[in-house]
């Protein structure tokens, strides 16, 4: 090519500078991208994409108290949002109840505080939960969502009907530097325990979303995202295979996936379509699975929060506003725009509606929804997502060598990985390889723009600690001791603790109660982080 | 301080899981020659007795929620209670220029907030202890 300087993508990818019809000369139509809604999906999981329905429009979200919390959804709700996203707090996601002595100033901090089924009740107050569907960025066992079906059927909703999403995956939850939590392996159990418990008694919520977002926006790129993310729910389903309990197709059927939406706005919009063509290939051809439901890689992607800027934040919105794009391009299934003050604080009110204007805009107004996967047949995003693909299925194979995801874990191997790459990062913006506009290039003297900022209420904890502290008074203490006990001893045995996770919710027992128990049987582990 | 290498505890007082930060700022101190005490999550009261047990000389906190004034007070007074008054002690993170003079007032050498250059803050340390 004419063009004598060397170019990659994001993750290493070689771009020409021109692409041509012989950089897809080897594809087969049928074969490698087919129709929308037909294998391999490269093009779409659905035949009529954003034609039949647009992508769910939905912001993830919590803070100070439920009270509080449960005021913000209710304003979301009258936005148009569809779906409601459930940030924990720290104490929370440290499995730690409001009046733990160990985190006095944490509470309220990044989320809302869910430590007893009272909390939960009180997000959700006045919502009509059988007709949205809810995302729960739970913590391990999946406890809050034992606390929101609990929640449903008091209200008297069958958990048939209910709809919805519970993290419930290993990767995200590995990445984040946290205190107070068990092993990999004990969160894969846990983890494939409620698949399987769901499979049968929730069958329309989504167990797992197989989450990718940390991970990249701890600095891995493209590949290694969509590595990690495939090789992890490789891991789920071979986990589900030895055990045996419940037919793969129905294990597999729900699956769901959350991506994040980077910069390099042609490489993400090839991860995505690469991503439903491996999903594809791990269903039907890896495990047989026959059934085209299961081979959907239906995804919920937002933008990522490590390329918004404390510098001019302003500028954050447009880098949101291509990220939506990309998304969209990506044919996800759903989306979250951050606030663009997401590098400062919590969205303020002003941040929130901008962030759900955009979508609406990208949605409503570009027309870019008018035709299914328009940038199908591109030389580029097709050669793109070939590449994507190949060097993705190398990455998978490196971790099943090392014994699958949670052994890269344990070994320190993936956190590793981590590390390197936010160094690596760091040590391109020093030298401009990568390019921040107004952070390491054209970087202005004083900051020019004045943003409001959210603050949090510090009297916020008081006023849960003190509402759990008389919700922890009036229990019956003999049967919460009972099933506690019983959630021990099934915890021991090997059985699936979901149920007894159900039940111990029901005797009115807490988050951190319940994570005491998974801590005691498998002991508490330190992420290998260091320097 | 020419002859000893510039000893410096990294730790997060607060349970919030973002450690880019701090591990960034771990791999540059390291980098330009300082001994770097990885402490990731610490308790204040662990802070205290880890600084005073590895005798550091500087002591870098890494903070992304906004609850870093109580969070940074409360590891303060642990360090004077244990006679490390004098040990410097840095601030990193999402903190907001109003609460600078605050953080001052407590004690807080320097405060560096997101996007701030790897190597200004290594200046920053070797002119401090210079």
């Amino acid at each position: 090519m004419g063009d004598s300087q060397q170019v990659f993508s994001a993750s290493g990818i070689p771009i020409q500078d021109l692409y041509t019809p012989e950089d897809i000369k080897d594809i087969d139509y049928d074969r490698d991208i087919g129709r929308a809604g037909q294998p391999p999906f490269t093009r779409g999981v659905y035949p009529t994409m954003y034609r039949g329905r647009l992508w769910t429009i939905r912001r993830l979200s919590g803070f100070n108290t439920p009270e509080e919390t449960n005021k913000l959804y209710h304003e979301e709700y009258e936005l148009g949002q569809t779906g409601f996203s459930v940030a924990p707090d720290i104490s929370t996601v440290a499995g730690m109840d409001a009046d733990d002595p160990r985190i006095a100033a944490d509470i309220g901090h990044a989320g809302v505080p869910m430590s007893s089924l009272a909390d939960v009740e009180a997000t959700f107050d006045g919502l009509p939960i059988e007709k949205v569907s809810t995302y729960l960025a739970d913590r391990c066992g999946a406890v809050n969502t034992a606390m929101y079906f609990v929640m449903a059927q008091n209200r008297g909703i069958d958990l048939q009907e209910i709809r919805g999403t519970t993290a419930n995956d290993m990767l995200a939850w590995s990445v984040p530097s946290l205190v107070n939590q068990p092993p990999p392996e004990a969160y894969l159990r846990y983890a494939v325990d409620f698949m399987e418990w769901c499979a049968e008694h929730a069958p329309r919520w989504n167990p797992v979303s197989f989450d990718s977002y940390n991970a990249r926006d701890c600095g891995l790129n493209a590949v290694q995202e969509l590595g990690m993310l495939l090789a992890t729910a490789i891991e789920y389903i071979e986990t589900a295979r030895k055990r045996g309990r419940v037919p793969l197709d129905r294990f597999v059927r729900r699956i769901s996936f959350n991506t994040g939406v980077h910069n390099d706005f042609f490489e993400e919009i090839a991860k995505l379509r690469a991503a439903r063509r491996m999903w594809y290939k791990i269903i039907r051809q890896r495990y047989g699975i026959e059934d085209p439901r299961c081979a959907l890689f239906r995804v919920h992607v937002q933008s990522s929060g490590s390329t918004h800027t404390t510098q001019e934040p302003l500028n954050n919105v447009m880098r949101i506003a291509f990220q939506v794009l990309a998304g969209a391009l990506g044919g996800a299934q759903s989306i979250h725009a951050n606030g663009y003050d997401e590098g400062i604080c919590l969205p303020t009110d002003e941040a929130m509606l901008l962030s759900i204007r955009t979508e609406q805009i990208a949605a409503l107004e570009s027309n870019v929804t008018n035709t299914i996967d328009p940038l199908g047949g591109s030389y580029y995003v097709e050669s793109l997502t070939n590449q994507m693909e190949e060097r993705a299925w190398q990455y998978v194979q490196q971790i099943e060598d090392m014994g699958g995801m949670a052994k890269a874990l344990s070994s320190g191997w993936a956190y590793k990985e981590y590390s390197d790459a936010t160094i690596e990062h760091e040590r391109r913006l020093g030298t401009g390889e990568t390019t921040v506009v107004g952070v390491n290039k054209f970087r202005l003297e004083k900051e020019v723009y004045e943003v409001p900022i959210f603050r949090w209420d510090p009297q916020a904890p008081y006023r849960q600690i003190e509402k759990l502290k008389k919700y922890k008074q009036q229990r019956d203490q003999s049967k919460l001791a009972g099933a506690l006990g019983k959630l021990e001893a099934v915890t021991q045995e090997g059985g699936n603790v979901f149920p007894h996770v159900m039940e111990a919710v029901r005797c009115q027992a807490t988050l951190g109660e319940i994570s005491d128990v998974q801590l005691k049987a498998y002991g508490t582990w330190r992420r290998p982080f260091g320097v | 301080m020419d002859e000893k290498k510039i000893k410096i505890l990294m730790a997060k007082p607060g349970l919030e899981g973002h450690w880019r930060g701090i591990i960034a700022v771990s791999a540059a101190f390291r980098d330009a020659g300082f001994e770097v005490v990885y402490g990731g999550h610490m308790r204040p009261p662990e802070i205290g007795a880890t600084a005073s047990q590895e005798d550091v000389d500087i002591v870098g906190l890494s903070i992304l929620s906004s609850n870093y004034t109580r969070l940074v007070s409360e590891t303060i007074k642990e360090l004077k209670d244990r006679g490390k008054g004098d040990v410097m002690v840095l601030l990193g993170g999402i903190i907001y220029e109003e609460d600078f003079p605050a953080l001052k007032d407590m004690g807080v050498a320097g405060v560096f907030v997101t996007g701030t250059p790897m190597e200004d803050i290594v200046e920053f340390v070797r002119k401090a202890t210079s």
